[in-house]
């Protein structure tokens, strides 16, 4: 099981110089009070996960994982794993740049607006990777590249257009009922979302033919 | 320790190094106790199947020229010197029967013939 | 003698392509060589021995388990190299050492190192610099350094020049001097399992046509080459197939010695697999 995680970590870490220039970009913008494009990093999040499907395509590394002790089952669980890691670590980048951004824009922390970046951020990512991988698992990163192109911009454009022009603190007063277990019932929404799409992928992978 | 083997000739590979080995033992080439290369080892340097070999340190144990220490390997055995030559002598015997009954069936007198097998046997040296 | 490997009935049905009830054994720290054209279900065989495909049918035992029921314990002692599959070519020597020792247990680093020295390859370099040959023995590096029980290996000389061919064979022979371990090696190209394998397996559309000790193969086959005269006076039971040509017949027989006995026809060629096969797939009966 390691092993797979340490192998899916090496295929992303030639992304990480490519993010390291975007998290400076979005710190310039942000900080020249330009435009929020928060989405940028978890944008290159999912892009990273889908390019280290595309490679692994190429090479056919599934129906080789299979030849390895624990294969099946490893090779789908590892990808979820590597995958909740690198959302966490984009998250918690995310969150510590808003912080500095907020409070050199407005020398004030703007608590609610960072909680929603981040749950945001967090949700955004991991609901389309989510909806993803059992795609891809079923067709291949090819034939499900163009779908997956359009889902993540219509999220990625929905997601900013309601950031930017619906008052996300008056819906969020709407449910202020919730507002004591919003934390709660969105963590538990993540998770049931990455069960079952890991469930359906993995009954995919099982039943695959290479 | 050298053994040649033809991939064309009509004597099967096993049996090409059962002989040479032999006649390495025979001739004092390899002495009494000296340890022989492992199955696999040979195989690997002859470039030939782990089975060809086995089966040629198998006919060796069974000639009673090798003796098989299990899990230590393979060793030349003490040979009866007398025994392995009166085999070779057999051999040659067998060989110039069939000559003899080739001039025989061609009237080609004895001295004929010994004289050939003078002449050869100088040429060869 | 103790069977690393059983295969009984397997059976697997594609549109185009079946396999029928491919059955066969490899005994105890022997090599099989897995014959056959390309498209005859070598590699359809081996993915299912590795249960890549699914939703076959018959029984496969890989060290007298079975290799579904037991498919974890199997693959820690099995070491592949398959056609065309292998890690992501953005990787390195060094990212498979890593991952490898978190998937094997008795990954052999300092192996896999020594043979990284040996075969010059850079243990920093992406896959995707290295070339094919180079590329082979990265592969063949990481099939063996956990000191598998069974290699399995899918045309590992496929795409290579016949320098690199010999090279490749050499490694397998150097491995098994050292580890007892058996090999089943798949490939069209016979001359390199000739010497080498102690068993022959040939596959033809789906089917086992033989599985044989090399030896004998070699030593009891062979091709009568005569005139349709002379062919007409051989009886059916003492050929295996036939081809005619312009100027001769070329006849496989099973077993010259006794052919010998019975036939007074002087030309009796020995037989490569080659010949065998081209008689085995394009003869008549």
């Amino acid at each position: 099981m390691i092993g797979f995680i340490k192998k899916d970590l090496a295929m992303i870490k030639s992304n990480f110089k490519l993010l390291a220039v975007l998290i400076v970009v979005y710190a310039i913008m942000g900080l020249m009070d330009k435009m929020d494009i928060s989405f940028i990093l978890p944008f290159m999040c999912v892009m990273i996960m889908i390019s280290s499907f595309s490679y692994e395509n190429y090479n056919k590394w599934d129906a080789y994982s299979i030849s390895l002790p624990n294969g099946r089952k490893n090779s789908v669980k590892s990808k979820y794993i590597t995958t909740i890691l690198m959302t966490l670590i984009v998250s918690i980048i995310t969150i510590i740049l808003s912080f500095i951004i907020s409070y050199v824009n407005t020398q004030t922390i703007n608590y609610e607006k960072i909680l929603v970046t981040m749950f945001g951020t967090i949700f955004g990512t991991l609901l389309v990777l989510t909806i993803m991988y059992p795609i891809i698992y079923k067709f291949g990163v090819e034939k499900a590249r163009i779908g997956i192109f359009l889902l993540v911009f219509g999220i990625v454009i929905i997601g900013s257009l309601l950031a930017n022009f619906v008052n996300l603190s008056s819906i969020l007063k709407s449910l202020a009922f919730l507002e004591d277990y919003l934390i709660i019932i969105l963590i538990i929404v993540a998770i049931i979302m990455v069960y079952g799409s890991y469930k359906i992928s993995e009954k995919i992978f099982n039943k695959k033919e290479f | 320790m050298e053994i040649i083997i033809s991939n064309s000739s009509d004597i099967p590979i096993y049996e090409q190094i059962k002989e040479q080995i032999k006649v390495k033992i025979v001739s004092n080439e390899l002495k009494e106790n000296e340890l022989l290369p492992s199955i696999r080892t040979l195989a690997k340097d002859l470039r030939c199947s782990v089975i060809t070999t086995k089966n040629a340190y198998e006919e060796l144990v069974k000639e009673g020229y090798v003796k098989n220490v299990p899990s230590k390997g393979f060793y030349v055995a003490k040979i009866n010197k007398d025994v392995a030559i009166e085999e070779q002598l057999s051999k040659i015997q067998q060989l110039i029967d069939k000559a003899i009954a080739i001039a025989k069936m061609n009237n080609i007198d004895k001295k004929n013939l010994s004289e050939m097998l003078n002449i050869l046997y100088e040429e060869e040296k | 003698m103790e069977n690393i490997l059983e295969i009984k009935n397997l059976c697997k049905k594609y549109d185009n392509f079946e396999l029928k009830n491919v059955s066969f054994t490899l005994p105890k720290g022997m090599i099989m060589g897995f014959i056959g054209e390309n498209g005859a279900g070598k590699t359809t065989t081996i993915k299912a021995i590795l249960d890549i495909i699914k939703s076959y049918s018959g029984e496969i035992k890989i060290f007298g388990l079975d290799n579904r029921k037991d498919d974890e314990k199997i693959k820690e002692d099995i070491g592949v190299v398959l056609d065309d599959m292998f890690f992501p070519e953005i990787l390195t020597p060094n990212d498979i050492n890593n991952t490898m020792q978190g998937i094997y247990k008795n990954w052999d680093t300092k192996m896999f190192n020594d043979y990284l020295k040996e075969f010059s390859l850079l243990p920093n370099k992406q896959i995707k610099t290295f070339s094919k040959g180079m590329r082979k023995k990265l592969e063949i590096a990481t099939a063996i350094s956990h000191h598998p029980k069974l290699l399995i290996l899918d045309e590992p000389t496929s795409g290579l020049d016949p320098v690199a061919r010999a090279e490749v064979i050499q490694i397998f022979q150097n491995f098994i001097e050292k580890d007892d371990c058996s090999i089943i090696l798949s490939s069209h190209i016979t001359a390199d399992l000739e010497h080498i394998a102690d068993y022959i397996t040939f596959i033809n559309n789906g089917e086992i046509v033989l599985s044989k000790i090399t030896n004998e193969l070699l030593d009891k086959y062979g091709i009568v080459k005569c005139t349709e005269k002379e062919f007409k006076d051989i009886n059916k039971k003492d050929y295996v197939k036939y081809k005619k040509s312009k100027y001769e017949y070329e006849v496989l027989i099973p077993n010259k010695k006794e052919f010998k006995t019975k036939y007074n026809i002087s030309i009796i060629d020995k037989i490569t697999l080659d010949d065998l096969m081209v008689l085995m797939i394009k003869g008549e009966e």
